[in-house]
């Protein structure tokens, strides 16, 4: 169970570290826009079928210069830098490109990434990349407060055009919104409007920097669920157990509940209730085991759990069906074998899991805390993350038989969403001889009541009793 | 629990073997004790298997609740505690109105274990508190009966006590009450009583003062010991058995006893202030007047002196009585709190106190309950009073009257059928071991005997013959067979028990009341979690401060679980205060919400059974609260009003009209038409609701649990029903349109032209 890792994952490791050393330090990277970068063709696809917007722009890029090119930038518009959650790009190979954050002078509003490509692009020549986004609390509902019986609408304003530094040949946005009631939405021509899904475009010849405002009000009764705050704790035993309890906070952030909730009308007709949320899905690591689901209040009867081959399937019901506003909790905990995320060599050991696991399908959790609990004497400590985190200091918890605790490593990030479903690693040391010390320990304290009884029995320290009546 | 039944009868036999090795026998006694806790403990965690580890009923979780604000603010914090979330808007001074003994118990091994760095959940130790002090009962009885018996009755007792339902009843895992650390406290205290009576040294009497101060800090049925040891040393005094032991360890216990017992905020200067403590105190001085005319007697011990001290301790009698009379009619001691009256005086809560006639733990007890707590028990304990009366000691006199007064209060009420239990028990224990003695002793030690016997008597030839025949006749079989007869007879006796108290208390006892489950015609469970719905809705998506308006049944549980605060709960010390509750549940939906809106309303919450045929709701209750409510409120709310002329309580078509349109029905019926068939059928009470299909002003229905247990409504504020609802689309008044513009000049003043006055008119006209 040595740590084999490939030398190009490595320096892959190494290189988000320094990424996330330059997120710590703030972005110092300036850079400038290059005219002589221009794209060719946009096809962008705009997911708002759920209650995130996840955006994939197809993007055809042309060197238009005399020098080959390593880099270009990507472009977020002010009115959604907050919230943006997740972006990555891709190029045709479908690998991961290097992305870091940039500032160009003279647009302080605006925030820019700076993507490195794999191969410079030669003069005259295009490549295709694939960058995709992903926007949390981007549908708001309008109405903002519904009755039990009514469907959830929600407007979505965005650009109609792709936002970029360059110039843009030509470009088609697809909207795609999964349902045929659509209330209102921007009409700029060319455009169409097939069974849930609006095309816009080709739009051709838009300068950079181009906003202009694409609204759509449509209905999304998909389940409108903000992890207000997700706390998880990852115990390592070297014994052989991953012990993984997660609080959740969890919030149905659509439109409100208005006026009465009536049992009856919920009961009777099964389309009642739209946008409520009676039951949702997490899926567990597949060799999660001895599952939990509870609140303050003790177990949530109401759950089911499928062992599937590649996932443990809960079917979470909350102990009340979620109608917008109204906001729940629970713990949810189960086991894993240590052996599929710890590996070592010698005293040297690697935790490899995952910063955050599935708690809802299509997911937006605003306040994520990881705290990985190590093994009492573990020492040397080194984490690397997937995408900047902040690490929080370094505490100790006590537990059974814990004389000097065991460090806990924990790290936070806000707005998360699916993407970020990546694993981090933690390296440390830990001496193989320090298991033995909390059995030595209770059998050295048994060890020494007994001894203490035996000398107790044996020798006699009451006061003597002739003695006593002698002096009487 | 067959390994303690079966462990007991070797304890017999070997007590007589390995007489003389103390070894051997305390390791017996130490086996036996271990296993007896061990099957208390198992036999108390049917509902934490069955369900989960939690906290049952509702005072339980008071008690958690308590407990965890201990542990979280500190002690001294906690004695200071006022809880703002009680009894809104008088509000609770907790540390003064509980027994903190509970708290601190569970505090106490809560911070122990972390000091070690064990993280249990408080949790945790509440639920497992009871079935822990169990073992420590079982100890404490027997204590107590080898005190006053044997070592082997004393093993007995503490079996029985380890798993008697009428003890497990009121400490399974998870009924988190004062009860269960009690039971321990009381039997601890009379075993140091005894001690300190047989043996009359300080150090006893101040053991038993202080076990008796863990006691009073416990529960409220301390006052059991303090009217019990003083009628023990009274009943010593006419006996003539007053001794210099009995005047050391009353005189240090009660003085000792008296000041500790002052320290708990809760009990203050009750001990000298209220009829139920006088007893003890007038013993003392009689106590005293007696040790003084002893002492006079002891100075001149001739003829004379004997009569002067019967006449002085008459008149030093009659003299403390008067003086406690006189005291009480002065009004310096407080007279007999209406809960003892009704101890004495059946029918007395039922006329003036309905809110402790209510409670179905405060009922009388029928004889099938004496049977079903304890089982064989109840029939062989007067064998052990018999013996404990034939061989009178001053210990055994002191068990008699446990006994006696016991049994007494146990008839009185269901709940007291707890102070029964433990001297059932030790008496019981006594008569199996007195039994089991005759008839196993006597096997070894027959040949013996009748040889010896043979060798005496030799000239009559009787015993010869006896001998003879022993050996040889059959048809003298029933001697023969009597002692194995017995012996396998009580054994199975004993069985039964044990089969009687497991089942009992899986089956009785150990239901969390807060979970309900409900077996489906193929056996498969089905759990009903609507109490937990309900107060996980109301903890989150309420507002922090909401008020909450329920039965005061359910108030703990909404502080408890739902962390809200509540108006009434089960601390039912202002009975006003529930008769207002009950008033507005009694009354219509208009002069309700006139009471809701003085007490700040923001919810209210009904239990309603009627769609799962669950007995135990608000409606079935609520005849309850028109007699409270009546109490206190004459004027307004008459009980007969609630029931048809000929006396039913009914809710279809034949009810009254006031029932039928009081709050308390329109919350639990409202829009109530699922349930079986036909629709809206309430199978509680088996009948259709005869008011249906009406439509609620003042509130509207917030949440209703999957089974429609728990139904919360909320008040609504009195700007959303005065005014009718107008549609969206007829909120514009088409001003311009309509007024011509000459009308609109001949009216002066902007006022009518602000378009809220405006259609208010319009919508009135039309």
């Amino acid at each position: 169970m040595s740590i084999e890792l490939p030398a190009k994952s490595k320096m892959r490791i190494f290189v988000v570290f320094l990424l996330f050393i330059s997120a710590i330090c703030g972005s110092t990277n300036v850079d400038t826009i290059s005219g002589e970068v221009k794209i060719k063709n946009v096809d962008r696809i705009i997911d708002c079928s759920s209650q995130l917007v996840k955006t994939t722009s197809k993007i055809t890029l042309e060197n238009t210069g005399k020098a080959p090119l390593k880099n270009f930038l990507l472009a977020v518009e002010s009115s959604v830098k907050d919230n943006l959650s997740f972006l990555g790009v891709k190029d045709s190979n479908n690998k991961d490109l290097r992305l870091s954050e940039t500032v160009v002078k003279g647009y302080g509003d605006v925030r820019f990434y700076r993507v490195d490509l794999k191969d410079p692009l030669n003069v005259g020549s295009t490549a295709v990349v694939v960058a995709e986004a992903v926007l949390t609390k981007a549908l708001q509902p309008y109405p903002t407060a519904i009755t039990q019986q009514e469907d959830q609408l929600v407007k979505f304003i965005g650009n109609l055009y792709f936002f970029s530094p360059y110039h843009v040949t030509s470009q088609k946005t697809n909207v795609i919104l999964n349902t045929k009631t659509i209330e209102s939405f921007t009409k700029v021509k060319p455009f169409s409007q097939l069974d849930g899904t609006l095309v816009y475009g080709a739009y051709a010849n838009i300068g950079p920097f181009t906003e202009k405002e694409l609204s759509v009000h449509f209905k999304n009764n998909s389940p409108f669920l903000t992890v207000s705050r997700i706390e998880r704790l990852i115990e390592v035993s070297h014994w052989g157990n991953i012990a993984i309890e997660e609080k959740i906070e969890i919030e149905h952030t659509g439109a409100k509940l208005k006026g009465p909730f009536s049992r009856y009308d919920y009961q009777q007709d099964h389309h009642s209730g739209p946008a409520s949320v009676r039951s949702y899905k997490t899926f567990l690591p597949a060799s999660a085991a001895d599952v939990y689901y509870r609140d303050t209040n003790g177990n949530i009867s109401t759950s089911n759990m499928k062992v599937k081959k590649d996932s443990v399937e809960l079917d979470l019901r909350p102990r009340y069906p979620l109608f917008g506003g109204w906001k729940t909790h629970y713990t949810l905990g189960y086991n894993v074998p240590s052996y599929e995320y710890l590996y070592h060599s010698g005293n040297e050991y690697l935790l490899k899991m995952r910063v955050i696991d599935h708690v809802v399908d299509d997911m937006q959790v605003d306040e994520l805390v990881t705290k990985v609990i190590l093994p009492e004497g573990a020492h040397s400590i080194k984490a690397n993350f997937p995408y900047p985190l902040t690490r929080l200091p370094d505490t100790l918890h006590y537990t059974y038989l814990d004389t000097q605790g065991r460090p806990v490593i924990t790290f936070t990030k806000r707005n998360v969403v699916e993407n970020h479903i990546q694993d981090f690693q933690l390296r440390y040391t830990f001496p193989t001889i320090f298991m033995l010390r909390e059995p030595l320990l209770v059998v050295a304290s048994l060890y020494t009541l007994f001894l203490c009884v035996i000398i107790y029995v044996r020798l006699d320290f009451s006061i003597h009793k002739e003695a006593h009546v002698k002096a009487n | 629990m067959p390994a303690t039944i079966a462990a007991k009868p070797v304890n017999g036999p070997d007590q007589g073997i390995f007489h003389n090795t103390a070894g051997f026998s305390t390791l017996i006694t130490v086996t036996v004790l271990t296993l007896a806790w061990l099957a208390g403990f198992a036999s108390r965690l049917f509902a934490v298997i069955r369900f989960e580890s939690i906290i049952h009923e509702f005072d339980p979780w008071f008690n958690y609740r308590s407990t965890a604000y201990m542990v979280e603010h500190g002690f001294y914090n906690f004695l200071n505690w006022f809880d703002e979330r009680a009894w809104y808007p008088l509000g609770r001074i907790v540390g003064g109105t509980v027994y903190p003994g509970l708290m601190l118990t569970s505090g106490t091994i809560h911070w122990f274990l972390h000091a070690l760095n064990i993280p249990i959940h408080i949790r945790d130790i509440c639920v497992f508190l009871a079935p822990v002090f169990s073992g420590l009962t079982a100890i404490a009885t027997y204590l107590l009966t080898s005190e006053l018996w044997s070592r082997g009755a004393g093993l007995f007792a503490a079996c029985f006590i380890a798993i008697v339902p009428g003890y497990s009843s009121r400490s399974v895992a998870g009924s988190y009450d004062n009860e269960g650390i009690a039971i321990f406290a009381l039997q601890f205290t009379y075993y140091l009583w005894l001690k300190s009576v047989k043996s009359g040294s300080v150090f006893w009497s101040v053991c038993t003062a202080l076990s008796y101060f863990y006691m009073v800090s416990a529960w409220g049925g301390y006052v059991f010991i303090i009217n019990l040891i003083p009628l023990h040393v009274f009943v010593l005094l006419i006996m003539g058995r007053f001794s210099q032991r009995l005047f050391v360890s009353y005189t240090v216990f009660y003085i000792i006893g008296l000041v500790f017992s002052m320290q708990i905020p809760f009990v203050g200067f009750q001990p000298i202030r209220t009829s139920e403590h006088m007893a003890a105190s007038g013993v003392f001085a009689l106590l005293m007047a007696v040790g003084a005319l002893k002492y006079l007697h002891s100075l001149n011990p001739k003829g004379e002196w004997k009569q002067l001290l019967i006449l002085g301790t008459i008149v030093a009698a009659g003299a403390v009585f008067l003086a406690v009379v006189a005291l009480t009619y002065m009004g310096i001691i407080a007279p007999w709190s209406g809960r003892f009256y009704s101890l004495w005086d059946t029918g007395y809560a039922k006329i003036h106190i309905p809110i402790i006639a209510s409670v179905s733990e405060h009922q009388p007890t029928t004889w099938s309950s004496f049977f079903f707590d304890l089982h064989v028990l109840v029939c062989t304990f007067p064998v052990g009073l018999w013996y404990c009366i034939k061989n009178i000691n001053d210990e055994r006199v002191f068990v008699a009257l446990y006994a006696l007064s016991a049994v007494y209060f146990a008839g009185v009420m269901v709940r007291l059928m707890l102070t029964l239990t433990p001297v059932v028990c030790v008496l019981a224990g006594i008569a199996f071991s007195i039994i089991l003695e005759l008839v196993l002793k006597e096997e070894d030690t027959t040949q013996a005997p009748i040889e010896t016997e043979e060798v005496k008597n030799d000239k009559s030839g009787k015993a010869k013959k006896r001998v003879q025949e022993t050996v040889q006749a059959q048809d003298q079989g029933p001697g023969l067979y009597a002692r194995p007869g017995t012996v396998i007879a009580f054994m199975i006796l004993l069985m039964l028990f044990s089969v009687h108290c497991t089942w009992a208390t899986s089956n009785a006892y150990s239901s969390p009341s807060i979970v309900l489950a409900s077996y489906g015609n193929d056996g498969s469970r089905r759990i009903l979690d609507d109490f937990r719905e309900a107060y996980g809705w109301l903890s989150q998506n309420t507002a922090e401060d909401a008020r909450i308006m329920s039965w005061w049944d359910y108030g703990y549980q909404i502080a408890g679980m739902g962390n809200r605060t509540t108006l009434v709960d089960n601390n039912t010390w202002n009975n006003s205060h529930i008769a207002l509750v009950g008033k507005a549940m009694a009354s219509n939906e208009t002069a309700a919400y006139e009471i809701m809106s003085m007490l700040d309303v923001d919810y209210v919450l009904v239990i309603f059974g009627g769609a799962i045929g669950y007995s135990g709701d608000d409606i079935n209750k609520f005849i309850w609260m028109v007699r409270i409510a009546e109490g206190e409120h004459p004027k307004d709310i008459h009980e007969a009003d609630y029931f048809t002329e000929r006396g039913e309580y009914r809710i279809d078509a034949e009810g009254s009209k006031t029932m039928l349109n009081c709050l308390m029905y329109k919350l639990s019926y409202y829009r109530y038409d699922s349930g079986g068939s036909p629709p809206g059928y309430d199978r509680t009470r088996n009948a259709l609701p005869g008011n249906r299909g009406f439509k609620l002003t003042y509130l509207e229905e917030s949440y209703t649990t999957e089974h429609w247990l728990v139904r919360i409504y909320r008040v609504k504020k009195r700007d959303e029903f005065n005014r009718p609802r107008v549609p969206l689309a007829k909120r514009t008044i088409p001003t311009s349109n309509s007024i011509s513009k000459k009308t609109s000049k001949r009216r002066k003043g902007l006022l009518k032209n602000k378009p809220t006055v405006v259609k208010g008119k319009k919508m009135r006209l039309e």
